[in-house]
């Protein structure tokens, strides 16, 4: 006998410990899809909500190099304010997402709005004499100030701001990474804050700092990986175009040197427009891929635009003494897509097919209408195959097997496929040939013979 | 007459370099892989290798690690398109580094230098 749970349900109406509810509401919003914004929104508001810990205002500071910035303040703006939203936050059936929104629509106000208030405070976190907020920030510490006009540790200008007398400041941190810090008053109630509420203003903070942390990791992930990818981009370039430069400069040193070589004469030339043709291929890829931008897919029928790619000159020089087949089903839906790129596509996956294939060998195009919704395009070689290492790899930008070409190919296939939303597979054992099989979206309802 | 292998997989390059280095005063042999250049270096002496290095991972670069542990006392200059492998030669595997470019003048003169003209 097994039980099933759903994962807690955000409820700020729940009959739960305050605790709890105040654990589910964050966890589960770190689980959604919004912007780290919407999420600290989120544990401020879990702060300073009734089912929350119920704080009256809450402020974030976040750090940025060494400096720590005021960024957003949540809360009535006056004692009038607050007893109005209250009253309308405590009616029967509102819920975690009215109450997200109302904030959020606090936050969006611009005049008068609190936040406007703290954005130009700015803090060194590395200066000497530090002052509070900065103070807990930088030291990890929690700060609870019972009589802030007494207290000289206080910035003066964050004191007028404030305006009360007491206030909590909860750093927020991760792994030694300083991330900003909250501090949390009762301006219209006047309760004093309890040891309960600075316990769990912490568990909000630990949980806000490693949320802050993990995302900021996240984000320098996906830019070292692209720059990664733009350095692989520039050594491939630079080798595609190398090779070339190196022979057009040499061959035309050549004729330089020797005008009256009239042998040389007509080979060399051959020989630096052809690779001057090979610059122009390298651009071109490089362009074409860069290009995939597709319109709505439209509904289409592959057959003219598979013939027409197996007509082309090129694709016929490459099938010499290997046989072609060309299995489409009769009765075949239209698909999703665009015709374009589905033939640049087909193009792609042919020319690889048939280079891979050796004099005698078979490279076979089939298409079927198969489970329901999807058409199925299959390209299959007798070539050599691939090792595991190279299949892992294959949609890797500039990976290639090939001397010539940037690597780019599959990728481009790959996308086009990505942006019909429809999807690739392969298959592929050394020495076994390879398959690949490209599902389209069929433009009509499931197969009407079953 | 000072004896060059050249190992390319470029047969332009390969003549190109073939008719200039010969134009200078070296017997010149071109072979089109590594293990091409394996069977020669079995067979004949060379004075100096010039050679390619393809990918990194791939073929090329293990059969030129061969090609080193048989004549390691065969200066060896890597002529490539890429600039960014110099430092993981250098260390190991070669006497000189020279980028390919659209003139020959260092690969010449690091010739001369290698072979003490």
């Amino acid at each position: 006998m097994i039980d099933r749970y759903q994962f807690l349900v955000p409820d700020f109406q729940s009959k739960e410990p305050k605790e709890l509810a105040l654990l589910s509401i964050i966890s589960q919003s770190f689980f959604q899809p919004f912007s780290i914004e919407d999420n600290l929104l989120v544990i401020l508001t879990a702060l300073t909500s009734g089912s929350g810990v119920g704080f009256n205002r809450a402020m974030l500071f976040r750090t940025s190099g060494d400096k720590l910035k005021g960024e957003v303040w949540l809360g009535p703006r006056s004692a009038e304010e607050a007893k109005t939203i209250w009253e309308v936050l405590s009616t029967p059936g509102i819920g975690y997402v009215e109450i997200i929104e109302h904030n959020r629509g606090l936050l969006t106000r611009e005049a008068g709005s609190l936040s406007q208030i703290i954005k130009p405070l700015v803090y060194s976190l590395s200066q000497e004499n530090l002052t509070i907020p900065a103070m807990s920030a930088a030291r990890k510490e929690m700060l609870l100030v019972r009589n802030s006009r007494q207290e000289a540790f206080v910035d003066p200008k964050f004191l007028e701001i404030i305006g009360v007398d007491e206030f909590l400041c909860v750093p927020l941190f991760a792994q030694d990474e300083i991330m900003g810090v909250i501090i949390l008053d009762n301006a219209y109630t006047r309760q004093t804050i309890e040891p309960k509420d600075v316990k769990l203003a912490s568990l909000c903070g630990l949980m806000a700092g490693n949320y802050m942390y993990t995302t900021m990791l996240h984000n320098k992930m996906i830019e070292m990986e692209r720059l990664a990818a733009l350095g692989e981009m520039a050594i491939f370039i630079t080798h595609q175009l190398r090779n070339p430069l190196t022979m057009i400069g040499g061959f035309t040193d050549q004729l330089l040197n020797s005008p009256n070589d009239k042998s040389k004469k007509r080979r060399n030339l051959e020989i630096i427009r052809k690779e001057i043709g090979r610059l122009e291929d390298v651009l071109y890829e490089l362009v074409h891929f860069l290009k995939v931008d597709m319109k709505k897919p439209v509904p289409f029928d592959l057959r003219p635009e598979i013939q027409a790619v197996l007509q082309s000159s090129d694709i016929k020089i490459k099938s010499e003494g290997i046989e072609v087949l060309v299995d489409i089903e009769e009765r075949l839906p239209k698909i999703l897509g665009d015709p374009t790129y589905f033939g640049e596509a087909i193009r792609n996956l042919l020319n690889n097919a048939l280079e891979a294939t050796p004099q005698g060998g078979r490279v076979t195009v089939q298409s079927r209408w198969e489970d329901q919704n999807w058409v199925v395009v299959r390209i299959q070689d007798t070539g050599k195959g691939m090792l595991p290492a190279v299949k892992e790899k294959l949609f890797s930008p500039f990976f290639s097997t090939k001397d010539k070409g940037l690597g780019l190919g599959l990728l481009f296939v790959k996308r086009v496929m990505e942006s019909c939303g429809g999807k690739i597979e392969v298959d592929s054992e050394a020495g076994q040939g390879t398959l690949f099989r490209l599902y389209f979206k069929s433009a009509e309802e499931g197969r009407s013979d079953g | 007459m000072k004896k060059i292998l050249i190992v390319e997989d470029e047969e332009a390059l390969c003549l190109l370099y073939k008719e200039e280095l010969s134009q200078e005063g070296y017997d010149v042999m071109t072979v089109y892989d590594a293990e091409q250049a394996l069977e020669v270096l079995n067979r004949e002496r060379f004075d100096l290798i010039i050679t390619d290095i393809r990918m990194p991972g791939r073929d090329g670069v293990e059969l030129i690690t061969q090609i080193l542990g048989l004549r390691k006392d065969i200066p060896i200059i890597i002529n490539t398109a890429y600039q960014s492998y110099k430092e993981d030669f250098m260390t190991w595997a070669a006497d000189a580094y020279v980028v390919k470019s659209s003139s020959l003048q260092e690969l010449k003169s690091k010739i001369k230098e290698l072979l003490n003209q």
